[in-house]
């Protein structure tokens, strides 16, 4: 038998872990909790070992969140054992229990740790209400939050990766619509009927069917004049990463003037790709014009566009050209394209406002505009990048 | 540490599985708090094989979902047999049936085609072991599905009715990280992380699996393939290489691992050629004997 206070305790310390998890960016939903608190009661809460791997198992769901669990469980383990029995509170019908009965049912530590629970329990909702709070899919990721002018080569593995994780869902993306095809593991009903009539309603030759093929074609359009310089050669990186297994990307830089460089990305090794880029590309990390540039784009490579195709704009928006012709090209490609995105670093940063009159002529005739930053802004282009 | 936890953990060691108490604990978690159990790690580590070990170990079945980009609810859940339906329609066109009982008969069980899903809910001896293998390179659409599946344990047929699990099964997941599984899905799930096996573990696993080889060879190789982890290749050889490796040396006799004996077999763990490359400059450096020394 467990006294309700010692119940209370044992709610107490495990609802805190696991609000203390939420707060590092685990998602740890009440239904988490819910299952560490069983969890403990069905293992040997004496055990640090058995303890640390079934609540490891229970509240973490990747890898990535390993070292912030152990952390934070190793504050809770050393902080619990300054209580007496600290775990052991819903013990089954054991001897240990019947002994455990003999404590005082309310330990004045216990109602303590009560009242900073409450005391925590307001400040933790009032902060809710703040995004900050919110767990994001990758947060954990220690080094999400690094801007990417400090990469190092582990990194670019990892952009790499997500580049071939990008691919595989534009390779292959089956559409909602069928097809008819001789073999297959659907049967066309429909067609099967209708050919049966030949035969005088026997059904010989059955038809299937199957989904089509959803083909998406990637245009990016890169701004590469001096206040981008950075961030452009680390997306060129990850362009160079799409194209190398993707045929259907198309690249494009440009900073006074626009230059198609997809060739120069195509089946070379990334250094070869790079020297032949600066031996060829003009005006790299010069000034920028950005409504002539995507306005020779929609007249010199009209049919690079369809409904199917999503264009990926990188530039910070500080435009030296007309605001009136950007609005213009730009909401000339969107009525075109599939999926118009752009990507500013400076969005990164709390305090940036899409203040310069580039950027607000270019927002109504953006869907999607994201920060490009770090690496987790890379990761969180991943549902955008397929239509 | 419990009793269940030991006990499966020796279980899982009967069937000749080095384990440790990381996965005897999730398996242990997974049964008593029914939930399906994620199993992430690079290639070849074993997850897979994690499955396999539960379901002799518990004599029960294993029914396996290979996933795959495209895998829909036909080919996981079940489909209706139609040329076995239209067949037995042309044999019954002379029958008094009425249609009704006609369209009865022809939508009944032994038309069903019985895909792995449905099969783990229908087991009505025992739960079997359900492995969802790869679940990573199936697409949203078909990871949503199978979020329904994994919270109910049960299916509607429109023809037959609801089908609810009489056994829950022990479902295990596996993933390889290919692309990134929702949230969702990993909530539902308990974790598990198994990574590259360290030297004790492994030499025991090879020694487990390749009873024929010496022990000075088993040791050397294996510090040679954990050195070989260590050097960022493209394809970092998993445990599935390591016995392949040991099984070779086996059978050609060797005796103690040298550079000629190497250069010959690297081939068994090393699958790429960049890689193949990196290794035998590591090899020309003189660096092997650095690899078997014990100190590492």
């Amino acid at each position: 038998m467990t006294g309700p206070a010692t119940q209370v305790g044992l709610l107490t310390n495990t609802v805190l872990f696991c609000r203390a998890l939420r707060e590092q960016g685990l998602v740890v939903t009440p239904a988490e909790a819910v299952d560490a608190i069983r969890t403990v009661g069905l293992i040997d809460a004496n055990d640090r070992e058995e303890t640390f791997l079934s609540l490891r198992s229970v509240l973490t769901s990747r890898v990535e969140e390993f070292p912030v669990f152990e952390e934070l469980f190793e504050v809770f383990w050393v902080r619990l054992a300054g209580t007496p029995q600290p775990w052991k509170v819903v013990e089954r019908e054991t001897e240990s229990s019947l002994k455990q009965r003999v404590r005082p049912s309310s330990p004045p530590s216990e109602r303590k740790e009560l009242g900073f629970f409450l005391e925590h329990w307001a400040e933790a909702s009032s902060n809710d209400a703040e995004p900050i709070n919110v767990p994001l899919a990758s947060s954990a990721e220690s080094n999400a939050e690094k801007d990417l002018r400090r990469l190092g080569s582990n990194d670019l593995e990892e952009i790499a990766r997500v580049a071939r994780r990008i691919v595989k869902k534009l390779a292959s993306r089956p559409s909602r619509r069928w097809k008819p095809v001789r073999r297959g593991t659907r049967v066309n009903l429909r067609r099967s009927l209708r050919n049966s009539l030949k035969t005088g309603g026997e059904l010989i030759d059955l038809s299937f069917r199957r989904r089509k093929q959803k083909k998406t074609r990637l245009v990016v359009i890169c701004d590469v004049s001096g206040s981008m310089d950075l961030y452009s050669r680390l997306f060129l990186q990850f362009v160079y990463g799409l194209q190398n297994s993707f045929a259907r990307v198309e690249t494009f830089v440009f900073s006074t003037s626009l230059q198609r460089i997809t060739g120069h990305l195509k089946n070379r090794a990334y250094e070869q790709a790079l020297d032949s880029l600066s031996a060829n590309v003009r005006g790299w990390s010069g000034g920028t014009l950005i409504g002539q540039s995507i306005a020779t784009f929609n007249s010199v490579w009209p049919t690079l566009v369809d409904r199917r195709t999503i264009v990926v704009i990188l530039s910070d928006g500080w435009d030296t050209g007309e605001p009136d012709e950007l609005a213009s090209s730009l909401g000339s490609l969107k009525r075109r394209a599939g999926r118009l995105i752009w990507l500013n670093p400076l969005l990164g940063s709390a305090t940036y406002q899409p203040l310069t009159r580039g950027m607000q002529a270019a927002l109504p005739h953006i869907d999607v505009f994201a920060p490009l930053h770090d690496l987790a802004s890379l990761r969180a282009l991943e549902p955008h990048l397929v239509l | 540490m419990r009793d269940e936890v030991r006990k499966i953990q020796e279980l899982l060691e009967q069937q000749a599985y080095v384990t440790d108490v990381a996965v005897a604990t999730s398996l242990y978690l997974a049964m008593a708090l029914g939930k399906p159990l994620l199993v992430e790690g690079p290639a070849g580590v074993g997850k897979t094989e994690i499955a396999k070990v539960l379901a002799r170990a518990l004599d029960t079945n294993l029914i396996r979902l290979q996933c795959y980009e495209g895998l829909d609810a036909t080919t996981a859940l079940y489909e209706w047999n139609y040329p076995k339906q239209l067949l037995h329609i042309k044999l019954q066109e002379s029958s008094p049936a009425s249609a009704a009982e006609k369209e009865e008969s022809i939508f009944g069980e032994s038309f069903l085609l019985k895909r792995p899903l449905l099969q783990a809910i229908t087991d009505h001896t025992r739960s079997p072991v359900l492995l969802i293998d790869e679940v990573d390179r199936s697409d949203e659409e078909f990871e949503a599905f199978l979020l329904e599946v994994l919270s109910e344990f049960q299916v509607t047929i429109p023809e037959i009715g609801s089908i609810r699990a009489t056994h829950r099964p022990h479902v295990v997941l596996t993933s390889n990280r290919s692309r990134e599984l929702s949230d969702a899905l990993r909530r539902r799930c308990l974790y598990l992380w198994i990574d590259y096996p360290s030297f004790d573990k492994e030499l025991q696993i090879v020694r487990n699996k390749v009873p024929q080889i010496s022990e000075t060879l088993s040791s050397e190789l294996t510090r040679v393939i954990q050195a070989v982890r260590t050097l960022s290749l493209a394809k970092v050889p998993g445990v599935a290489e390591t016995l392949d490796w040991a099984a070779a040396l086996v059978a050609l006799n060797v005796s103690q691992i040298s550079q000629d004996v190497v250069s010959e077999t690297r081939g068994c763990f090393l699958k790429d050629e960049a890689d193949l490359r990196k290794f035998d400059a590591e090899v020309d450096a003189d660096r092997l004997k650095e690899m078997l020394s014990p100190a590492r």
